[in-house]
């Protein structure tokens, strides 16, 4: 009965999901101790030369670091499993609270991410497969390359630069507005470093459609539908998209996960709290509770995105399937 | 058995080198991205050879923040330095970084892939387990992590993408492995007692080297903008050895005033990248069985 | 050291009659009192947005160092004196005082009828707690060791404290005028004060959103002139460059850059830039108790083979001043009066070849990166002037906490740094250069020449004796090659035309905050 259970793909993903989360939580620990400081070197900079040991004694107390290695460890991994991810000394709030301010921003940045970069890779994608070797799919398959070499943070520090000197427009510059308080300005200030993004992401999404497409046409299904005389227009958006779409959708989802964490160079033009400046904050001061408990977070994210791309997986590949 | 074992699956296409070449050549887009990585290659190798008549570390306070001049290609940066030794040398150093990083992670990813999606068992186990954590892990946080816990030189910064990058080729290699190895001529190789080290060298290895060729030819093109992205957060080769992306970083400021110190590591870094990954494609398509018929 | 924006700039308390020098149109002028009408009519409704690319890492004054935490703190809280515009110690919450004829009791009289933001009086007992607590070394706090020189602190009445000293200390009064050491409620503790502050300054804490902004309204009932803003808002804006664009779009009215190069992309028509020289200054600082550089002559080599204008013009762009030890204004070090004034390869090369290391050395040389914008460009250009000299500079650029380590543990041969100054010289390098000092171990050299120096500048409070004991005292550092100044730098600070009455300080003070207005 158990070994029918572990047989079962669903269940041994999950396990392995949880190892995965335990091995993270392993190495963010023992990665931020490698780094050289702590807390205390981190709020006091070079003053901290200056304290006597009888103060320093008094701070490594105060922030915990006078337990040992494995005490820390375990009374943070049993914090989390009573649901109490820490305390940011700076900030005087839980992590879970300042994860309750910055995650939806993250979220909210992926999410018009994935929207605009589907609108601008797909249909893209389509022209392109649309006629392969013509001006046009050249015009397409260009629009992906430069996607695929600029780099975002010269695309971002460009626009903002330009646009508020020559323009004036810069609704990063006003403080951050949560869509629920002002979604017209929330919405502004989405636009353009959720357009850097996409144009980054939208590449590999056109280049995926492309190459779905033109694999999906040349079956035998497709001739099949043609011979049956069904319209061009309708074959192109029923039958070849629809076939198309279950790689486009697993790209997409894969794409989303990596968003989660690796949108903190966008945030850090773009003045936005998310999820990848308060671990970038929070590695500058040391804060290991915030750092460790936040990118276990992340890493939880990624693991529950890769999970539904891994099922979606199983169903498109029938021989591992079959297995 | 031999019959067997060439025939092409997953795109092999086992033609001769030459011919692949004649594809790649007939490509406009491999043309093209091979002629630009070529340029760029030569570069780093006049500037490997120092046949350049400027130094790129070499201070000359008199001639700070020159334009571009007949002496000069492309003018000179805040320490009168000349700024077109020091992109020839900063493509070497990016190329160098790119070539350990994914020479790196080619060899350990493609080994440790093919050995999970082949053997299975205990080792499909280790390897997955590492690649997902690795996976998870916000690469920022590996980057600033070995770059603070090492002292940073270029190695260990290639060191720190190859790092970055082993769990792509894992997953790259090991998917196809696992579906080569229900194919026929795997399960016939096995059925009639070859060594399973053998099959694996012998039939399944070089069924994913196209697959592979593509990966590193696009892997590159990614090492060298992580390269730059770690210089855009102080995090790369340290100075005074130029890097494309810490050229671009250091010139930040100086845009207004002397736009060349960006323009020209700029173009160029595009301009690499472009390449690499138009060969990529020009690869991918002359290694594409389907293709075969077209020229 | 304190080379670092987070860290002690802030703290340096400096003072100097600060040259306020003006590269745009509409900035104020130095000689502008704070108290001048306005040329237009004040908005005492508007509220002035500071961009800023960190937040405070504390809301507790004691142990703030990093520039944004000192600079925050200094709107919300009062001490004891204050500096004025020039630097000179004035009157804070304490009226007057009166030092007694053998410098050992300090009696302060304390200013009626102040009230905190929640309400309740300050008076002598808040003062006591204060002192006793900054003592104490559980509180760990900044600036303990500027109180080493007090025994204890009586409160015979609710308006007077008495300080009683062990030895007279010349700096005190200089010292009590740092945010590190504001007077706080006794019913306040740090956890308390953290999450709520509760000082007696001229703004009040409204809110603070992690990683997003801080908010400070009006204190109403501020003790000195009325305050003309309504409110502050220091906006966390991570990139400078989108700082820049922030101003230019009208988001923020005021911002505080040191990189030269990023000021100049801001001023316009309508953005003003004033530049400040600074007290803090660059410095190659040399570990005389290590390897060849316990050999004064290898020392004096590379004080010759360096030309200091040049590592200003490369580095930072010529913008600044090429210094000597002694920044703070009054007492300021003459930069020709050195060996080697200019460089001089032919003298580097006698010194090196009368030292133990006639072929040349090596020295592994700490950088750290990312906490002022100039430091790894000076390395650069520092290596390359030494390499002419034989002198090699192995350079080992660190990530700031990496350096800290390294920089506490004395673990260098050389390192660049950029340290803070202060307003009087011995609160400025005693720390450093006595043997007993709590930084000697890091500044790699003392004697007892210098300790019986500022022993006798310590004890002297006439500013006519005090000046040629200071400069015997940057002689010697100089003649011994202790360290190898280099030059001490500008801060700009920007602000929208519609912004007046702002002025900005050598020690980077942002308390002027009190008088700016919006028309």
């Amino acid at each position: 009965m158990l070994r029918r259970l572990l047989a079962n793909p669903i269940v041994s993903r999950l396990i392995s999901s949880v190892g995965t989360l335990a091995g993270v939580a392993v190495v963010v620990f023992i990665m931020l101790r490698a780094i050289p400081g702590n807390q205390i070197t981190a709020s006091y900079g070079i003053e901290a030369a200056a304290l006597t040991d009888e103060q320093r004694a008094a701070l490594l107390s105060y922030y915990g670091l006078d337990k040992p290695l494995g005490v820390q460890f375990f009374s943070w991994i049993g914090n989390i499993f009573r649901g109490n991810l820490g305390v940011s000394a700076r900030a005087h709030q839980s992590v879970a609270s300042l994860t309750a301010q910055s995650l939806p921003v993250t979220l909210e940045l992926a999410i018009w991410t994935i929207i605009l970069s589907l609108a601008i890779g797909v249909p893209l994608g389509m022209l392109s497969a649309s006629k392969p070797d013509s001006p046009r799919d050249a015009v397409g398959q260009a629009v992906g390359l430069a996607g695929l070499s600029i780099p975002a943070f010269l695309l971002g520090t460009a626009l903002v630069t330009v646009l508020s000197k020559y323009l004036g427009f810069n609704p990063n510059g006003a403080g951050y507005a949560y869509f629920t308080k002002n979604p017209l300005l929330n919405m502004q200030q989405m636009l353009l470093p959720s357009l850097v993004l996409a144009f980054g992401i939208a590449a590999p999404i056109m280049r995926t459609t492309r190459t779905a497409i033109l694999e999906v046409r040349s079956q035998d299904f497709i001739r099949t539908a043609k011979a049956k005389g069904i319209s061009t227009r309708r074959l192109q958006i029923r039958h070849v998209l629809g076939n198309a779409l279950v790689p486009i959708v697993t790209m997409t989802g894969l794409q989303f996960g990596y968003l989660l964490g690796g949108a903190v160079v966008v945030e850090q033009i773009f003045s936005l709290p998310g999820i990848g400046r308060q671990v970038l904050v929070g590695i500058q001061q040391k804060e290991y509770a915030v750092v460790q408990s936040t990118v276990l977070l992340i890493a939880l994210g990624f693991v529950i995105v890769n999970l539904l791309t891994d099922l979606a997986y199983r169903r498109i590949d029938p021989r591992v399937r079959a297995q | 058995m031999t019959e067997i074992a060439s025939a092409p699956v997953m795109g092999a296409a086992p033609g001769r080198t030459g011919d692949r070449l004649r594809l790649l050549w007939h490509s406009k887009t491999g043309r093209v991205g091979l002629a630009l990585v070529l340029i760029l290659a030569l570069l780093a190798l006049v500037s490997a050879l120092g046949i350049l008549p400027n130094d790129p570390i070499t201070q000359n306070a008199a001639i700070r923040l020159q334009g571009p001049s007949a002496a000069h290609w492309f003018g000179t940066d805040q320490f009168g330095r000349d700024v077109f030794a020091r992109v020839a040398a900063g493509v070497l150093n990016s190329t160098r970084i790119a070539l350990v990083a994914v020479g790196f992670a080619t060899v350990v990813g493609t080994l440790s892939g093919v050995a999970a999606g082949f053997y299975r068992g205990f080792s499909d186990v280790a390897v997955s387990g590492v690649t997902n954590v690795l996976f998870a892990f916000p690469p920022l946080l590996l980057a600033l992590a070995l770059a603070s816990v090492f002292t940073r030189t270029w190695f260990t910064v290639a060191v720190a993408i190859a790092i970055v990058y082993t769990p792509i080729f894992i997953r790259v290699t090991r998917g196809p492995v696992l579906s080569l190895r229900e194919v026929e001529f795997v399960s016939a190789a096995t059925a009639t007692g070859q060594r399973r080290s053998a099959i694996m060298f012998r039939h399944v290895l070089p069924n994913i080297t196209s697959i592979l060729i593509v990966q590193i030819t696009l892997s590159l093109s990614w090492a060298i903008l992580t390269e730059a992205s770690l210089s855009f957060l102080g995090l790369s080769t340290p100075p005074p050895a130029p890097s494309l992306g810490s050229m671009i970083y250091e010139a930040r400021t100086l845009v207004y005033v002397a736009p060349w110190t960006m323009i020209a590591p700029g173009v160029l870094i595009v301009a690499y990248v472009v390449g690499l990954n138009l060969l990529g494609d020009g690869l991918r398509d002359s290694l594409d069985p389907k293709n075969r018929g077209t020229v | 050291m304190v080379a670092r924006k987070r860290t002690s700039r802030g703290i340096a308390l400096a003072a100097f009659l600060s040259a306020i020098a003006l590269i745009a149109t509409g900035c104020t002028p130095a000689t502008t009192p704070e108290t001048t009408p306005p040329t237009q009519t004040a908005d005492t409704n508007k509220t002035l947005v500071i961009g800023v690319t960190s937040e405070a890492d504390t809301l507790f004054p004691w142990k703030a160092t990093q520039f944004q935490a000192v600079n925050v703190m200094q709107t919300m809280y009062g001490t004891l004196t204050e500096f004025d515009q020039n630097l000179a110690v004035v009157p804070g919450l304490a009226q007057s005082w009166d030092v007694s004829d053998d410098g050992l009791t300090v009696t302060m009289h304390l200013r009626q009828g102040v009230k905190f933001h929640d309400g309740s009086t300050f008076d002598s007992t808040d003062a006591k707690f204060s002192l006793d607590a900054i003592k104490n070394p559980d509180t760990a706090a900044v600036a303990a060791a500027s109180l080493a020189s007090v025994d204890s602190v009586d409160a015979p009445d609710a308006n007077t404290i008495v300080l009683h000293l062990s030895s007279p200390d010349a700096g005190l009064l200089a010292n009590l005028a740092v945010i590190n050491m504001a007077m706080l409620s006794s019913d306040d503790t740090e956890a308390s004060l953290s999450v709520t502050p509760n000082g007696t300054g001229p703004f009040q804490f409204v809110s603070s959103v992690p990683n997003q902004s801080l908010t400070l309204k009006r204190n109403d009932s501020y003790w000195g002139d009325p305050v003309p803003l309504a409110g502050v808002e220091f906006r966390v804006i991570p990139d400078e460059t989108s700082i820049v664009a922030a101003m230019q779009s009208g988001n923020v009215q005021m911002a505080v850059f040191d990189d030269p190069l990023v000021a100049q992309t801001a001023a316009s028509s309508t953005i003003s830039i004033a530049k400040t020289a600074l007290l803090s200054y660059h410095v190659l600082q040399l570990n005389a108790r290590k390897g060849p550089l316990q050999d004064v002559n290898v020392r004096l080599a590379i004080q010759c083979a360096i030309d200091r204008q040049q590592v200003l013009d490369t580095a930072a762009m010529g913008e600044g001043e090429v210094t000597g030890p002694i920044t703070s204004p009054a007492y300021r070090s003459d930069p020709s009066s050195r060996p080697c004034p200019t460089r001089d390869l032919t003298k580097a090369a006698d010194y090196l070849s009368k030292s133990a290391y006639p072929s040349g050395v090596t020295l592994d040389t700490i950088v750290s990166q990312g906490e002022y914008a100039t430091s790894v460009n000076e390395a650069q250009n520092l290596k390359a002037q030494l390499a002419d000299a034989n002198i090699t500079l192995n350079l080992e650029i660190l990530e700031s906490g990496a350096y800290v380590d390294r920089w506490m543990a004395g673990d260098f041969d050389a390192a660049v740094a950029l340290n803070g100054g202060r307003p009087d010289p011995d609160g400025m390098y005693s720390r450093y250069f006595t043997s007993t000092g709590n930084l000697n171990m890091v500044a790699g050299y003392s004697s007892d020449t210098l300790d019986a120096l500022f022993a006798q500048g310590r004890q002297t409070s006439d500013p006519a004796k005090r000046g040629p004991i200071y400069t015997q005292i940057s002689n010697e550092l100089e003649n011994q090659a202790a360290w190898i100044w280099l030059f001490t730098g500008y801060t700009y600070t920007a602000t929208s035309s519609n912004v007046q009455g702002f002025i900005p300080m050598a020690n980077q003070s942002m308390q002027y905050l009190r008088s700016t207005q919006i028309s």
